[in-house]
């Protein structure tokens, strides 16, 4: 019975590499030669490539806070017209990727777009007669990743307001601050935790952004590692930008954590029935109502628009090839989430069942996952299952008998894939199911134990039933991401294996993006499902009174 | 800082306060405090007692009747001062201390118009004054109960305020410490001349510091209050 135990720990461990080897791999890469490529990158790009990178991850980061504070607060602590639809709607540009709206919004505002084409006919200029932003430079990136990442920040700010303890809001009012000083003495310190694992999350997506930033000519970290890749054809250059990136992403979470720390204390104090909303009338209220507005016209409303209208107009004649593709993203989010269900199960369970520092320590790894840009996790199961493919051929070719070779049956099909969402996604899942083993009181565990069921028994009987919810939330959340997926499915996919996002990606490269417009409306119709269900566990928590979503789904 | 005797006091005529239609929770209440008295309320949970004193603070608007604070009317009708502008301090039942701030930076948090030294040194002084000297850079998670309540009452007292509201405020202190604790406050109020309202259950809780006593009843379970002033003998 013992040794069975210690062999079920392999479990968690098996599951864990599927993160850590893949990141373990991309650093011993980089110690390799690359001498040549790594020099000319140094002496040439290497500092746009962090001056750029750091650059949009600071401007994303105040435009998602202006973006996400300020609505959160007006719809968790205010009423106002329209009040009620958008707290819920102010969640929907989730479900658009960064490079969707890049695609949609640069479009838009182009020279040859119908914003200005409009605007000419109207005044009769001609191109050197105006000024007109540009969105194609850091700062129109910045924008487009900030309108679509804001979501992230208002969230979590949101949950935290929420959770503000009403007594110390009313304290502050007896002691001389007005509505507007309590807000920045109150409850902005109080939730500036919350806010900050929003932001970081923000922040790593923008660390881990391809498609936008490459539509707006941005020379980032991700985009390096990809031209490394492919145009260089440099792995241990593209393995060294990868390691570069993962540090920068690793002092993010540092910071996190070192600001969730000091959170830790406040939550011991007492806490309270949340602030009853003010009513907001004339004038105030009107702007209320313009603040929300704006982020999800940015974020939602006009890439959405602009894409229903292209798709409308000429669309996608190939029906069959996005019929094609769309079955592949189908099939792929299918069985990745699936795949990262019962993987995520897996390790919960085991960990839950034995109750040990190491089973803890390896789920908390496979949660990192998700911090990992697409790009990196590339070049790490590439490279491990290139290995795989090599010792397997090995293998073939010595057994006796003539037969032809085995082929790249791992590196060259969608294996690679598969593997590769599980290392970037089942971050996304175990919280989820974590979450949901978390409302199983261990008492249920001990009283079927006591009534003559095995831990089998336990599992089937008491925990899947209860964990139908949380397993259904995280395969939705898992397959929608796997759908939008860009930079890891470019690198990953066997030849002549397209997406819907990898054809979005192609065609709007090739500026047909009135073609890539009907791919592009099918993944933010897909990504609009776990917007709608976060909507309306949001909207359900939130009447019962309770702090609301967990902050693991919002990350989510 | 702290003033001394003040010539005006709290006085509340005919307030009225119900939630629902027809089923008043406070009813046509009538109410004086002067400068360094003690008033008690007492009544059972859910008689409207809470209420009264966030309708004092400015916290609930008043639909009738009139509140004076230091011979300013703060609430009437049609007028309704916001709590920041009243000059009330007020002691809530879990302290509400702010948790993200220092004790010292709790109790300095009101004081406004003084430079950042002064304000520093108000706070150590009313710390010092209620024993807690020697956690001014404590946060509000390592402080016990007691200690809570004072930095919670020293905070109130900073904005030097005419009107102090306490709000059942030794309810979650442990027995031995209430007596020590409810004097030394008690006597600090009573010597700034600071009016004063304790809302409790516990109709012994103020007995032999009270000047005056209000007790609410409940006859039904829908909210229908009755108040009555009963002076007591001091």
């Amino acid at each position: 019975m013992g040794r069975l135990v210690r062999l079920w720990l392999l479990v968690p461990f098996a599951i864990a590499m599927i993160v850590v080897v893949p990141l373990v791999v991309v650093f011993a890469r980089a110690a390799g030669d690359a001498s040549e490529s790594w020099n000319h990158l140094v002496d040439t790009r290497l500092l746009d490539y962090a001056l750029n990178t750091i650059a949009l991850a600071a401007l994303v980061g105040i435009l998602t806070l202006a973006f996400g504070v300020p609505p959160a607060w007006l719809v968790q602590t205010q009423r106002f017209p329209g009040r009620g639809m958008l707290s819920w709607a102010l969640m929907l540009p989730l479900a658009v990727p960064a490079y969707v709206a890049a695609y949609a919004l640069t479009d838009l505002l182009q020279f040859s777009g119908p914003v200005q084409g409009w605007m000419r006919e109207q005044t009769g200029w001609t191109r050197s007669d105006y000024w007109f932003p540009d969105l194609r430079t850091l700062p129109g990136a910045a924008l487009i990743l900030a309108s679509t990442l804001y979501p992230y920040v208002y969230l979590s700010a949101r949950v935290a307001f929420a959770s503000l303890p009403r007594s110390a809001m009313e304290a502050s009012r007896t002691l001389g601050c007005g509505p507007a000083r309590t807000f920045f003495r109150v409850a902005l310190p109080l939730s500036r935790p919350a806010i900050v694992a929003g932001l970081a999350l923000v922040i790593m997506e923008t660390f881990a952004d391809f498609g936008a930033v490459q539509h707006c000519a941005v020379d980032t970290f991700a985009t390096g590692i990809y031209r490394a890749w492919y145009g260089m054809d440099s792995q241990a250059a593209a393995a060294r930008l990868s390691v570069l990136l993962v540090l920068g992403v690793a002092t993010l979470l540092l910071i996190e954590w070192a600001l969730r720390r000091r959170r830790e204390h406040h939550h011991n104090t007492h806490r309270s029935a949340p602030l009853p909303p003010r009513e907001l009338r004339g004038l105030r209220s009107w702007m209320a109502c313009a603040v929300c507005c704006i982020p999800l016209l940015i974020g939602f409303i006009l890439p959405g628009a602009r894409l229903l209208a292209l798709a409308i107009e000429r669309g996608d004649r190939r029906l069959a090839s996005v019929l094609e593709c769309g079955l592949n993203s189908l099939k792929l989010g299918t069985a990745s989430s699936v795949i990262a269900v019962i993987l995520a199960t897996c390790i919960v369970a085991t960990h839950r069942a034995s109750a040990g520092r190491s089973t803890g320590v390896l789920k908390t790894l496979t949660r990192y996952g998700y911090a990992l840009p697409g790009p990196v996790i590339a070049i790490g199961v590439i490279t491990v299952l290139a290995w795989g493919d090599h010792r397997l051929n090995d293998l073939w070719a010595a057994l006796p008998g003539e037969r032809e070779r085995l082929g790249l049956v791992l590196s060259g099909t969608i294996v690679a894939l598969l593997v590769g969402y599980q290392t970037r996604f089942l971050g996304v899942a175990v919280p989820l199911i974590e979450a949901g083993y978390g409302r199983i009181n261990r008492r249920l565990d001990d009283a079927a134990r006591t009534l003559g069921a095995s831990p089998a028994g336990v599992f089937a009987r008491i925990h899947l039933p209860n964990l139908r919810a949380p397993m259904l939330a995280a395969s939705l959340f898992v397959f929608v991401d796997v759908v939008k997926e860009l930079p890891a499915t470019l690198m990953l996919r066997p030849f002549n294996y397209d997406t819907l996002a990898v054809r979005v990606y192609q065609l709007a490269s090739e500026e047909r993006l009135d073609e890539a417009a009907t791919g592009a409306l099918v993944i933010v119709g897909i990504g609009m499902l776990p917007v709608l269900v976060l909507a309306r566990r949001f909207s359900t928590e939130h009447r019962a009174g309770g702090a609301g979503v967990r902050t693991e789904e919002v990350s989510a | 800082m702290i003033s001394g005797t003040r010539s005006q006091c709290l006085r509340i005529s005919g307030l009225r306060f119900g939630y629902q239609q027809g089923a008043k929770l406070i009813d046509d209440l009538d109410l004086e405090v002067a400068p360094g008295e003690l008033h008690t309320v007492v009544g059972p949970s859910g008689c409207g007692k809470t209420t009264l004193l966030r309708l004092i603070a400015g916290l609930e608007r008043a639909p009738q009747g009139e509140i004076h604070v230091n011979g300013k009317q703060v609430a009437g009708e049609r007028l309704h001062l916001q709590p920041e502008q009243r000059d009330v301090g007020f002691v809530f039942q879990d302290y509400a201390l702010f948790p993200h701030l220092s004790a010292e930076r709790n109790v300095s948090f009101g004081i406004r118009g003084k430079h950042r030294r002064e304000r520093r040194t108000i706070a150590r002084r009313l710390l010092d004054r209620f024993g807690l000297s020697d956690h001014t850079d404590a946060m509000p998670h390592t402080l016990s109960g007691g200690q809570l309540q004072r930095v919670a009452i020293a905070r109130a007292l900073a904005r030097d305020p005419s009107v102090m509201l306490f709000d059942e405020p030794f309810c979650n202190l442990e027995v031995s410490q209430r007596a020590a604790i409810r004097r030394d406050v008690f006597d600090a109020l009573k010597a700034d001349g600071i009016a004063t309202i304790l809302v409790t259950h516990d109709p012994d809780e103020a007995t032999e510091y009270e000047d005056h006593r209000t007790e609410f009843f409940q006859h039904e379970r829908r909210n229908h209050t009755q108040s009555h002033n009963e002076q007591i003998t001091t």
